[in-house]
């Protein structure tokens, strides 16, 4: 994990020191930055894993494959905030530097990493989270796909100790992940953050990032979707041209989708001769057929996130914006809640099916899954939404004697939403990816036997996850899966929620 | 509406602030913000709040408008004590608070919310001769991202004016605006609140700007450094319209600043 995070930092100074100081760079990157970020990358992992696998096929291949996910899912918003940071350096230092002349390393050196530790330290920090659960899902899908799993790990451990019936060593487990999560977040990354903070040039008011909360909702709103959307709003796209430009711009974006995915078709026919060659390449009639089951499954899929999120923001928009009025509840609640979303839902997902009621219907399951995954998004922007009004303007309902009712339909939930739908974007994201875990989930004791835990009627997850771990893996209906759900959020992404957060970032924030 | 005013005579108490003192507390020890200050306000007065920066003078007008609790002493208007957010006091502030998701008039509507002795169709009339008073006709339906500096100002004042209040408590209310527009808001303001048709019987402004406090205010109470105390109260016998070239207005500023420093 480590090692991943790593690698995720080195990639990520290369990649947006090179994306932000060349211009026709920033042109390929950025785009490519954002469909990476806002794909579920666990929907890829059977293919990275037959990829790797395919080629190192022993325990350091299957580790390698864990280490590219986790990287994968970790460095793309690291990569923004340097990119972010260097470029936001101001002009002075860098006409300071061609003065002296400096030479290209020098520079790196002297400014843009210390430009941009700040950043990264900040974004590692919750980057932390989201590893998390992709490192343990990972480890779980590696050990259902491959002969040879990878043998160490939080999420072997779990399922492991959990399908041999050893509830004290899983619940030990679980204990010491808490820990391990508070004295990782709490001191080494804290004092990381801290120690760079010095090396802060912006103006950027302090305090608001020693608050945990500010600094995920600052994470989050680099992150994906919104970034996409800040990015065309920054290049001027304004509302009259906008029409043309968008349709133009998503047409380029399907090519680079569409393109990626040729890459990806022609890696794994050169990485596993035989099981995509052109010699037989499926019948029309097989794609139709296999097509049609995966569309119905997306369709449940499509349903259930959306009532999920239903649920999530009747739960998590007036929570957030309870807790945020209220200064001692934030100080006490805020640490907790983090700690809680920094725990990887697929791990407790045993312990929910043991949940009386809950526990046998698959769908109950599902739903607490991907909500353990997701709300927090919803949760954290709320709450920094309503934390960055100003002070006046939350008093504003006692100046003016205003009912608490329309203090809330008028103040405290506009106020709320900008963050509000930032963080539903990113929660619906992460719900995509919570799926694969939540619709279909099996545990493998030593033995080698496995159980089936979970199961929802249908499901794009539950398609991905059978695909994969049926001998031999059925990479047909596996490909048109992701390709079909990946085109499913790219697209809904790019019309209906660019146009909700043009809208409402628009009114809605509060800039006097 | 408490007390009436056709039996008030101009100059008699509105707002009347006893002795009052603020302590913040750090780690239990007390931190005294104001001590002992005293103030009052008369009908058609416009009184001016001045003193350093960060001295209270702010805090000193939040608890004036109830906003905050003074550690001890009594602000009273007329003869009752204010001991939270009331009707009759209303606030006009630096950063004009307006909310950015309605129009103006929805704005102004807001601040009326509260008014359940009003039905809907009084309340936008209310909130529509606010908004024409303080010369914003044509722009109701505006939001206020679209609007200027001084247009948003405006807006604050026309919200606050709409509730009929009493006392009008104004923090910096000029201090966010260009010089040109904070110019042309200071002409109309005195007139606008200080004038029968009004129900405002009091205008209390916080303000550094000891020009600006020559120009429109009765009176001044000047603060001193953190512990605040009232170091000086002047009140300003020029005759209006007053002439920010003349020597006389010169005079006034100077003996403000000898209090100041």
């Amino acid at each position: 994990m480590i090692l991943a995070l790593g690698l995720s930092i080195l990639f990520a100074l290369t990649i947006g020191i090179f994306a932000a100081r060349n211009r026709r760079a920033e042109g390929v990157i950025l785009p490519l930055l954002d469909i990476f970020q806002s794909i579920p990358i666990l929907g890829f992992f059977p293919f990275v894993i037959v990829g790797i696998y395919g080629a190192i096929p022993n325990a350091i291949g299957a580790n390698l494959a864990v280490i590219v996910l986790i990287f994968t899912s970790m460095s793309w918003n690291i990569a923004f905030g340097v990119y972010e940071a260097v470029k936001a350096i101001p002009r002075d230092y860098a006409d300071l530097l061609d003065m002296s002349s400096a030479s290209g390393w020098q520079r790196t050196k002297s400014l843009y990493i210390p430009a941009s530790l700040s950043r990264i330290a900040y974004n590692t920090q919750t980057s932390w989270a989201v590893g998390l659960f992709f490192l343990v899902a990972s480890e779980i899908i590696a050990v259902g796909s491959t002969a040879v799993p990878v043998t160490y790990g939080i999420g072997i451990g779990a399922t492991t100790f959990y399908s041999s019936g050893d509830f004290t060593n899983y619940t030990l487990l679980i204990v010491g992940l808490i820990l391990a999560v508070v004295v990782w977040r709490f001191v080494f990354l804290r004092e990381f953050a801290l120690w760079s903070e010095k090396y802060k040039m912006m103006e950027e008011p302090r305090e608001q990032h020693r608050d945990p909360i500010m600094r995920i909702y600052s994470w989050v709103n680099q992150r994906s979707i919104s970034k996409l959307f800040l990015l065309t709003q920054g290049k001027g796209v304004n509302r009259f041209t906008s029409v043309i430009s968008r349709f133009r711009r998503g047409i380029k974006y399907a090519v680079l989708i569409v393109l990626g995915f040729f890459f990806l078709l022609v890696l794994e026919s050169v990485m596993k001769p035989g099981a995509v060659s052109l010699g037989h390449l499926p019948s029309v009639s097989t794609i139709g057929s296999v097509e049609g089951n995966v569309l119905y499954n997306l369709a449940a899929s499509f349903v259930r996130i959306w009532y999920v999120y239903v649920i999530m923001v009747a739960i998590g928009l007036p929570l957030g914006i309870v807790i945020s009025l209220n200064f001692r509840l934030y100080d006490t609640v805020s640490p907790i809640l983090e700690v809680i979303s920094s725990m990887p839902a697929p791990i407790l997902l045993p312990a929910i099916v043991l949940i009386p009621i809950l526990g046998h219907s698959g769908e109950g399951v599902a739903v607490i899954v991907i909500m353990l995954a997701s709300i927090w998004y919803i949760i954290f922007n709320v709450m920094a939404g309503v934390r960055t009004l100003p002070a006046e303007i939350k008093e504003l309902p006692r100046v003016f004697k205003v009912s608490r009712l329309s203090a809330w339909r008028n103040v405290y939930i506009p106020g709320a939403l900008a963050g509000f739908v930032t963080g539903s974007i990113t929660a619906i994201g992460g719900a995509w990816n919570a799926l694969i875990i939540a619709e279909y989930f099996t545990v493998t004791n030593p033995k080698g036997t496995t159980t089936l835990l979970t199961q929802t009627g249908a499901g794009i997850g539950k398609v991905i996850v059978k695909a994969t771990n049926s001998k031999p893996p059925d990479y047909l209906t596996l490909f048109l899966a992701v390709v079909s759900m990946t085109v499913l959020i790219v697209a809904f992404n790019l019309t209906v929620w660019r146009r909700v957060y043009h809208h409402v970032t628009k009114r809605y924030t509060y800039n006097r | 509406m408490p007390g009436s005013s056709t039996q008030l005579a101009s100059g008699d108490p509105i707002i009347t602030v006893e002795n009052v003192s603020l302590d913040y507390f750090k780690e239990k020890e007390p931190l005294p913000v104001l001590v002992d200050v005293s103030l009052t306000a008369g009908k058609d007065e416009l009184v001016a709040i001045t003193g350093p920066s960060g001295c209270g003078k702010s805090t000193l007008l939040r608890i004036m408008g109830g906003l905050s609790k003074a550690t001890a002493g009594t602000v009273k208007i007329l003869n009752s004590e204010v001991t939270g957010p009331r009707n009759d006091i209303t606030m006009v502030f630096q950063n004009f608070v307006l909310l950015p998701w309605r129009t103006s008039l929805e704005n102004v509507l807001f601040g009326l919310s509260s008014r359940k002795d009003l039905t809907a169709e009084q309340k936008k009339e209310k909130a529509e001769k606010a908004l024409e008073e303080t010369g914003l006709m044509g722009f109701e339906n505006v939001y206020p991202g679209e609007l200027s500096g001084g247009m948003k100002q405006r807006v604050g004042v026309a919200r606050a004016l709409a509730t009929d209040p009493e006392v009008m408590l104004m923090d910096e209310p000029f201090s966010s605006l260009d010089d040109l527009t904070a110019e042309r808001l200071r002409k109309e303001i005195h007139e606008l609140l200080i004038n029968p048709s009004t129900s405002v019987k009091t205008v209390i402004m916080v303000s550094h700007n000891v020009e600006e406090i020559i120009e429109l205010a009765d009176k001044v109470v000047v603060l001193s450094q953190r512990p605040a105390h009232v170091v000086g109260e002047i009140r300003i016998d020029l005759p209006r319209p007053r002439n920010k070239k003349s020597e006389e207005f010169f005079t006034w500023v100077d003996k403000v600043y000898s209090f100041l420093s």
